[in-house]
């Protein structure tokens, strides 16, 4: 067996489009995901029923379902509902922001729960409203105890991108497996596919190992 | 106005129970090597010895840092072409998911294990046992208990990630709706019905996990993750 990357060098182009492609699907995921999560987050935090039960039944359908499931859901099932079609782009960006949205709305959670009661109270004595006392106080404190895992969940985003090759969304797999079709080098391909993500992720994994020790050392 | 009509979709309740048999044989197998493995990774990843511990590490950094797609594709498209057998996607999936699965057990196996008090070891080593015999018999037993809800977790991960065998034609539950969707002409129906089977499973083991955590957690262990 003798390994040969000129095939795969040569396809460059093709792979280039494929990181494209996954950089894209991962910033439109990163920013609606975290986003809504924020706001479902808020909504299991909240004390009113008609905001803590849908936003618990969301969460808790969206973390016991597969993303690949979800998306092609939104591929296959959604269009007989609407009125247009959806794209590849649009399933897969569908299925991957809620599932990282309910993911991230329990992170969000668990960080405004683990602010001392002190803080809220003072912000109330303050004056403050709910809202003013959460956005001033609360969530600043909060979202430093909550970067490693949201980091971490950016992560999973990145490498969930690539299930979007199950609909034919061109990205970085996507491409990888055409490659590997139209060169028969399987091998060499898939192995450069793989390689590029971990280079991509593997600083990103470091820092969130820092950010926990760091975190652990101040607290 | 849609008409909604689930009959075509239970007509074929026979692939549904044979695709969702085969999810659960996929998570059961590689679920019960993934934690041998990731055992044996973590032991490694101990050792005092470079030459041991650094594959270790290395196995398990990229495992947990590439995408579980591009791992089962490779598994499946390259590595038959690298050592020439075939490959069925069974095990494909198997092998995959178990390394992978190894792979974040092996963390969890780690920090339980370094979890436990130094006094633990000298204790049991001041009695005469053996260094292996202390992990055996005095650590382990202590660290499994603090496992278990991570291991919970990643287990009902594991699971949902079985879904991709789907890609490489293995003919679990999620497959068996690509099939129903096809024949039936009623993808909304089906994949709606799959959608909400694969819920009520995966629901139905969380559940079971946080209760096992609950109960866990007022015997006033610590736990890991």
């Amino acid at each position: 067996m003798r390994w040969d990357f000129s095939s795969v060098l040569a396809n460059s182009d093709a792979l280039l489009v494929g990181l494209v492609g996954t950089l894209r699907l991962f910033a439109i995921c990163l920013v609606l995901g975290l986003g809504l999560g924020l706001v479902v987050g808020l909504g299991r935090y909240a004390r009113r029923k008609w905001l803590y039960l849908p936003a618990t039944a969301f969460v808790e359908f969206f973390r016991n379902t597969p993303v690949l499931v979800q998306i092609l859901w939104f591929y296959f099932a959604l269009p007989i509902l609407v009125p247009f079609e959806i794209s590849p782009l649009a399933a897969a960006s569908l299925g991957i922001s809620l599932n990282s949205a309910a993911f991230s709305a329990e992170i969000y959670r668990a960080g405004i729960q683990s602010i001392e009661r002190g803080q809220w109270d003072a912000a109330r004595a303050l004056g403050m409203r709910w809202g003013q006392a959460m956005r001033r106080i609360i969530l600043p404190q909060a979202i430093k105890r909550m970067l490693p895992a949201l980091t971490n969940r950016a992560i999973e985003i990145f490498k969930m991108s690539t299930l979007a090759s199950a609909v034919a969304y061109v990205e970085l797999l996507q491409q990888g497996k055409l490659i590997a079709s139209l060169n028969f080098n399987p091998i060499e391909a898939y192995t450069t596919v793989a390689v590029i993500f971990f280079v991509l992720l593997w600083p990103l994994v470091q820092f969130t190992y820092w950010m926990e020790r760091r975190l652990k050392r101040d607290e | 106005m849609y008409q909604w009509d689930f009959a075509p979709v239970f007509a074929h309740w026979p692939l549904l129970a044979q695709g969702l048999v085969n999810t659960l044989k996929v998570t059961a197998l590689s679920l019960s090597c993934g934690l041998v493995l990731g055992l044996m990774l973590a032991l490694l990843r101990l050792s005092p010895r470079r030459w041991l511990s650094w594959p270790a590490g290395f196995v398990i950094e990229v495992f947990r840092t590439t995408p579980p797609l591009v791992q089962l594709f490779w598994f499946f498209f390259a590595l038959p072409l690298i050592v020439g057998v075939e490959m069925t996607p069974l095990l494909a999936a198997v092998v995959t998911f178990s390394i992978q699965s190894a792979a974040f057990f092996a963390e969890v196996f780690r920090a339980g294990i370094v979890s436990i008090e130094r006094g633990q070891w000298e204790g049991a080593l001041a009695i005469g046992m053996s260094h292996r015999q202390a992990l055996r018999r005095i650590v382990l037993p202590q660290a499994v208990t603090r496992m278990i809800p991570a291991f919970l977790e990643r287990a009902i991960e594991l699971m949902k990630t079985t879904t991709l065998v789907a890609t490489i034609a293995y003919a679990d539950l999620l497959f068996a709706a690509n099939d129903i969707a096809q024949k039936t002409f009623r993808p909304l129906e089906t994949f709606t019905v799959v959608a909400l089977i694969y819920f009520v499973v995966i629901f139905g083991f969380s559940l079971l996990a946080r209760r096992l955590e609950r109960r866990l957690a007022v015997g006033g262990e610590a736990t890991v993750h």
